[in-house]
């Protein structure tokens, strides 16, 4: 297993989804936190964070994802999980993430709620 | 450095007042800081902010805020370090305002006031950011301190888990990948790695990140190797021990922050330990549910092999008019090493139908040694005598082919002690080979006995064997006893062994009755002697008896 963490972008109308693979440390958190941002100042409100290919993640990582988080309410806009190991869902629930940021099973229940949220604020990044 | 006394304008209060509640943090200390430079005559400023714990370790803060224009830089080297003054090492013409947990650096003039100037309005202003900046630093103190708190139950959590896997995982390459990457993400290590000992040296069996060494032999009280994780920077290690037998080596490298890495902590040194105790834990369950496993297939193939011994053995004895037969067989294990067998020769059917034999093959067989080996080499002998007897003459020649046979597919140093002959019932005559067998016993119906001694070596002891072929004939109520040691060899529990004349006198003291009371009595009589002391070898018995009458 690697310790780097390789990140992939996908963006979709009004939403972003972003991959990873690999370890959310510090440098997989600041490669994670430069993507979501550049993806708020792209106007893309709402961002998933697909986990798949993530099996760890350590307190740096987490409070990156934090800080994240924290920018993401601060502009109105939404950021949530999918695709977690049980092992990063307990730990997401046990740090309070999961009170700002919704977990979600896979990737299609994820973006379905997204989708919900893109329609309520009428529009976002094309 | 400019010091400040606020002013006492209560209008000025009531005007900056609600400011405090309007909008977010940062917003507010823009506002302010905008305003503070503004009344200064400043043409420009920017406020750091004392992050504790999470800060550079080379800097006191990070700029949080700016307004304006001035040479700032992005972090404040910590006040007096490496003996510099205060501001020392600030660019020229930066001021600098001491605040509470934070610091303001303005560059004056450029404003409508002069940089020297003291109003109400600054010191107003400077209150409201001091407090601002004190809210600022105690709610990120309570959310650093919830994130550790929060963080130690990771910890606990992550114990309990590895503890749970532990009970309900039993493949220890999962186990071992769970808890190194457990211990990694606790640890925020970079890398890691679980070695096991095998063979007196630490093997590899699961590492993250990069490559690491494959082995290396324990340190001991020394460091480990350098490159057992290849560059990097600071190592840490904990023994995996089960009572106090080193089973192995969980190692951790480069503790991460967000400035890079740095050497592990003595409590890193604690947890890393606990994972290492629960590797210990998980290693010992996963050997003994090893063991576990090994036993009871063992214990399935011994009773699979002693099936296959049962189906190998006669089920009955076959009827032979004028004569009584009975057999018996007893393993000191599962599976045993004694084989005798009863082989109708040229058999056919009468005009009634009934099955006459013209012969009756005897085969009776001890293998050296004991267990499965043992009874390996009996199913080949077992085959061999089946594809042989009828088909060449029951002598010599049979016992040579059976020794080549046995010698090409056995182990070294394994033979078989071998009785094989064949009775006329016509005649009652019965020829033999003794292939280094203990001799069987023919107690003629007056009481005499006569011993069928060897005529040749064990088969499968030396090639081109050479046999000899020895006859007897039974007469009317004689008994033909032949039997492996494992009855003569038979000890008390004063190791005293049963003997051969004690099974002559037995035999002479039941001849009269009928050949299943006689083996009865040779059983009981085995036991009686043995006192309850563990069987130490196969037994096996023959009993063939011409009737009186025929």
């Amino acid at each position: 297993m690697t310790e780097t963490l390789k990140l992939t972008v996908d963006r979709r109308e009004g939403l972003a989804v972003i991959y990873t693979e690999g370890y959310i440390n510090n440098q997989g958190g600041e490669q994670i936190a430069s993507a979501a941002y550049q993806l708020m100042e792209e106007g893309y409100h709402h961002i998933l964070l697909n986990l798949v290919g993530t099996k760890i993640v350590n307190s740096i990582g987490i409070s990156i994802l934090i800080e994240i988080i924290e920018k993401m309410i601060e502009i109105g806009g939404t950021l949530a999980f999918c695709c977690l190991t049980p092992t990063i869902e307990k730990t997401f629930h046990i740090m309070g993430l999961a009170q700002y940021a919704a977990i979600h099973p896979d990737e299609n229940a994820a973006v379905d709620v997204l989708r919900g949220k893109v329609g309520e604020a009428g529009g976002a990044a094309e | 450095m400019v010091s400040v006394s606020p002013g006492t304008e209560s209008q000025s209060w009531s005007r900056l007042l609600p400011l405090v509640g309007r909008g977010g943090e940062r917003e507010l200390m823009e506002d302010l800081l905008g305003r503070w430079c503004r009344a200064r005559g400043a043409a420009g400023g920017a406020l750091y902010v004392d992050g504790g714990a999470s800060s550079h370790p080379e800097s006191l803060a990070e700029c949080q805020v700016r307004w304006g224009d001035g040479p700032f830089p992005e972090r404040l080297p910590r006040v007096g370090r490496g003996g510099s003054a205060p501001g020392s090492e600030l660019p020229t013409g930066v001021e600098r305002l001491e605040l509470p947990g934070a610091v303001l650096l303005w560059v004056p003039g450029g404003g409508t006031a002069t940089a020297t100037e003291e109003t109400a309005e600054v010191g107003y202003l400077t209150v409201l950011l001091g407090v601002v900046l004190t809210n600022c630093r105690l709610r990120r103190r309570i959310k650093r301190q919830s994130f550790e708190a929060n963080y130690r139950g990771v910890e606990l959590e992550a114990l309990y888990d590895v503890g749970l896997a532990i009970a309900s995982t039993l493949d220890l390459d999962a186990l071992g990948e769970e808890i190194l990457l457990r211990a990694v993400s606790l640890l925020d290590a970079r890398r890691g790695a679980l070695y096991l000992i095998s063979d007196g040296e630490h093997r590899l069996v699961s590492w993250f990140g990069g490559t690491a060494r494959e082995r290396f032999e324990d340190p001991g009280d020394g460091p480990l190797p350098e490159d057992v994780l290849p560059e990097t920077e600071h190592l840490m290690a904990a023994p995996i021990a089960v009572d106090e037998d080193l089973r192995g080596m969980l190692v951790m490298a480069d503790k991460e922050s967000r400035f890079g890495v740095g050497p592990f902590t003595p409590e890193d040194q604690r947890t890393l330990a606990l994972f290492a105790n629960q590797a210990a834990i998980a290693l010992e369950n996963a050997r003994l549910h090893l063991d576990a496993l090994e036993k009871e297939r063992y214990e399935r193939d011994m009773q699979l092999a002693a099936e296959i011994q049962r189906q190998i053995l006669p089920k009955g004895v076959p009827s032979l008019p004028g004569y009584e037969i009975a057999g018996w067989n007893r393993p000191a294990r599962e599976v045993g090493g004694d084989y005798y067998d009863l082989l109708p020769l040229d058999s056919g059917s009468d005009d009634s139908g009934e099955q006459t034999m013209e012969r009756l093959g005897v085969a009776l067989g001890d293998v050296s040694g004991k267990g499965v080996p043992a009874a390996l080499m009996v199913s080949t002998l077992h085959s061999a005598i089946r594809l042989l007897m009828g088909r060449v003459e029951t002598g010599p020649r049979l016992v040579e082919r059976l020794n080549r046979h046995i010698l090409a597919s056995s182990a070294p140093n394994k033979f078989i002690t071998l009785l094989v002959g064949e009775l006329d019932p016509e005649t009652g005559v019965f020829r033999y080979v003794n292939a280094g067998h203990n001799p069987g016993l023919l107690l003629r119906a007056d009481g005499s006995i006569e011993r069928l001694d060897p005529g040749g070596l064990p088969v499968g002891l030396l090639p081109g064997g050479t046999y000899r072929a020895d006859r007897v004939c039974l007469e009317l109520g004689d008994l033909l006893c032949l039997y492996s040691d494992g009855i003569t060899e038979c000890a008390s529990p004063d190791d005293e062994e049963l003997g051969e004349e004690r099974l002559i006198e037995l035999l002479r003291r039941v001849a009269d009755r009928p050949v299943g009371e006689v083996l009865d009595a040779v059983k009981e009589a085995v036991a009686t002697f043995a006192e309850g002391a563990p069987q130490g070898d196969d037994q096996t018995m023959v009993l063939i008896r011409r009737k009186r009458s025929g």
